[in-house]
């Protein structure tokens, strides 16, 4: 009950914010870059895929930079609004629970971040069905695999809770963006390197990009999601015993 | 003060930062009904003792009992009874009046008249529409003040409440929070570094000085503190000296030619006054001096005597 009331107060204050306003801006980025792909392209091959090749690219791109960097940006903005007017000491003199404001933050972030992905999907199905338009070679690119992108829309959301729980903790930690911003780009910024290592299987912010690569998907998924739950715990555990000073 | 079932109680509470200690050893008993003044200069150690009694930050030792019942134990039920502004409001500037009270209506699960109520508590009806960011420092104080009141709170806990605030803004708040017990029946736990600011509204007191409880009783307890001194000036100063010193009364002849005689009532100053007069002195000052509140405020938290002050 308590846990809904948090949502429901979270909700209202994402009124008028950047953090709502985002989810929209870098799914549209990602998906006009695929579109300037498939228009500059010169010649297709003749094995060309159209849904498989975009679906694929604009949702790896994601997975590896623009979904970490925006899970970033959402958990720095939706707790720095807890930070700028010192919020916190007035939430917790409520009687409402702790682990209920915490969980609430941690639900909205994996909200945003959901509806971001599904965004992403759906724009990069609509840049496809141009491209079928614009490109007469590609007029016979198949059905759409609309159930390929819910999965992978679904999938790549999942694996990332880990992220979203380390972010959500940074977050509420620190006031300001410098230490979040700093953790995000630092786990993004090795991420790039991670991918080749051994080791990458198991690197929190490469986990919804490890779906794509070979003998990976299976621990991608599951360290995504239940290292998602057991960081928020840990992270909730810390939050409920903070001193507000 | 030994006030049966007080609604805040604190045993022995102790918090140290680091090797600071904050709060040492503080006993508070407030009383249901009317308004505690809690002062102390700044860094007296008044934040920190709110937010234990708030639940924000734990104490190192000792105890914090409100209603009659420990507070670590039934924070939840208690807090549903409680009101708090601490220091500076918690606002969303984003978003308008109305809704930073619905934020927290929301998360209390009040009804939603109580939003119209609180706003008509503090005067803020009218502005409820328009974003926080556009308030004046005033209004924002005000609106902190709603969100306090929103749960309709049996114990309101105020700390510095007029911090910033200019003239009018606190002659506004001070009017807001001296209103409050008597209209609703709550009791308010407010924390200032002025008396002046409290003592006209306080019904009882509360100091604090570097974490220790230097006075705490009803506000005439600490008025009856207060040191009254006669001073006289007469032209012949060494003979009436010595006339009053012959009619028992302990003079000292002052720096500045005046006399300061140890009468301590109105009564004393008309017969020292009587006395010359009919002994032919010339009398030409007479005035029964008396250290204000704020000097004994002075003195327990500086350890210093302070002069008395004309009346």
């Amino acid at each position: 009950m308590s846990l809904l009331r948090a949502l429901h107060a979270e909700l209202l204050k994402l009124k008028r914010t950047l953090a709502f306003r985002v989810i929209f801006v870098l799914p549209f980025l990602v998906a006009l870059l695929q579109f300037f792909i498939v228009l500059r392209t010169k010649k297709f091959p003749a094995s060309f895929d159209l849904w498989e090749t975009m679906g694929t690219n604009s949702l790896q791109i994601w997975a590896v930079f623009m979904m970490p960097l925006l899970i970033t940006l959402e958990t720095a903005l939706l707790n720095g609004i807890e930070h700028s007017d010192r919020q916190w000491k007035h939430i917790f003199a409520l009687p409402v629970p702790r682990h209920a404001v915490y969980v609430s933050k941690m639900i909205v972030a994996q909200g945003l971040i959901f509806i971001s992905t599904l965004i992403l999907s759906l724009l990069v199905v609509i840049v496809g069905i141009i491209a079928t338009h614009l490109r007469p070679e590609l007029a016979n690119a198949g059905p759409i695999p609309f159930g390929w992108f819910a999965k992978y829309t679904v999938l790549v959301w999942a694996a990332s809770w880990l992220i979203i729980a380390i972010h959500t903790w940074v977050s509420t930690r620190w006031s300001g963006f410098p230490i979040p911003l700093g953790a995000g780009i630092g786990g993004t910024f090795f991420a790039l390197f991670a991918a080749s290592a051994s080791l990458g299987k198991y690197y929190p912010w490469l986990l919804p990009m490890n779906l794509f690569i070979d003998g990976r998907f299976k621990a991608a998924l599951v360290l995504g999601i239940a290292g998602g739950i057991v960081a928020t715990i840990v992270g909730c555990l810390e939050f409920v015993r903070r001193d507000v000073v | 003060m030994n006030t049966p079932n007080p609604l805040i109680e604190t045993r022995a509470l102790t918090r140290r930062f680091g090797t600071q200690l904050a709060v040492d050893n503080l006993n508070l008993s407030v009383p249901a009904g009317g308004v505690y003044g809690f002062l102390g200069p700044n860094g007296a150690g008044k934040t920190t003792a709110i937010r234990m009694l708030l639940g924000l930050i734990r104490p190192n030792a000792g105890e914090v009992r409100l209603f009659g019942q420990p507070l670590l134990a039934n924070r939840y039920s208690l807090m549903q009874r409680v009101g708090a502004l601490v220091e500076t409001p918690s606002l969303y500037p984003h978003l308008t009046g109305r809704e930073n009270l619905e934020v927290t209506r929301r998360l209390l699960g009040a009804p939603r008249e109580r939003i119209d109520i609180a706003l008509e508590t503090v005067s803020l009806t009218k502005d409820a529409h328009r974003r926080v960011r556009e308030y004046s420092l005033g209004m924002r104080q005000r609106l902190g003040l709603a969100l306090a009141l929103l749960n309709k709170p049996d114990l309101l806990i105020l700390d510095e409440p007029t911090n910033g605030l200019d003239p009018a803004g606190i002659h506004e708040m001070r009017d807001l929070i001296r209103h409050l017990p008597g209209e609703s029946g709550m009791t308010v736990f407010l924390s200032s570094h002025l008396l002046t600011e409290v003592e006209q509204i306080a019904s009882h007191i509360g100091i604090i000085h570097e974490g220790h409880l230097l006075f705490q009783g009803a506000l005439a307890e600490l008025q009856a503190k207060q040191q009254t001194e006669l001073t006289v000036g007469v032209k012949q100063i060494d003979q009436a000296i010595e006339c009053l010193e012959h009619a028992g009364w302990t003079v000292q002849k002052r720096a500045d030619k005046l006399l300061s005689v140890s009468a301590r009532s109105p009564e004393d100053a008309a017969r020292v006054n009587t006395l010359l007069v009919d002994r032919c002195f010339d009398v030409f000052h007479l005035a029964l001096a008396q250290a204000s509140l704020e000097d004994i405020f002075l003195t327990l938290t500086r350890g210093q005597v302070a002069a008395p002050r004309t009346a």
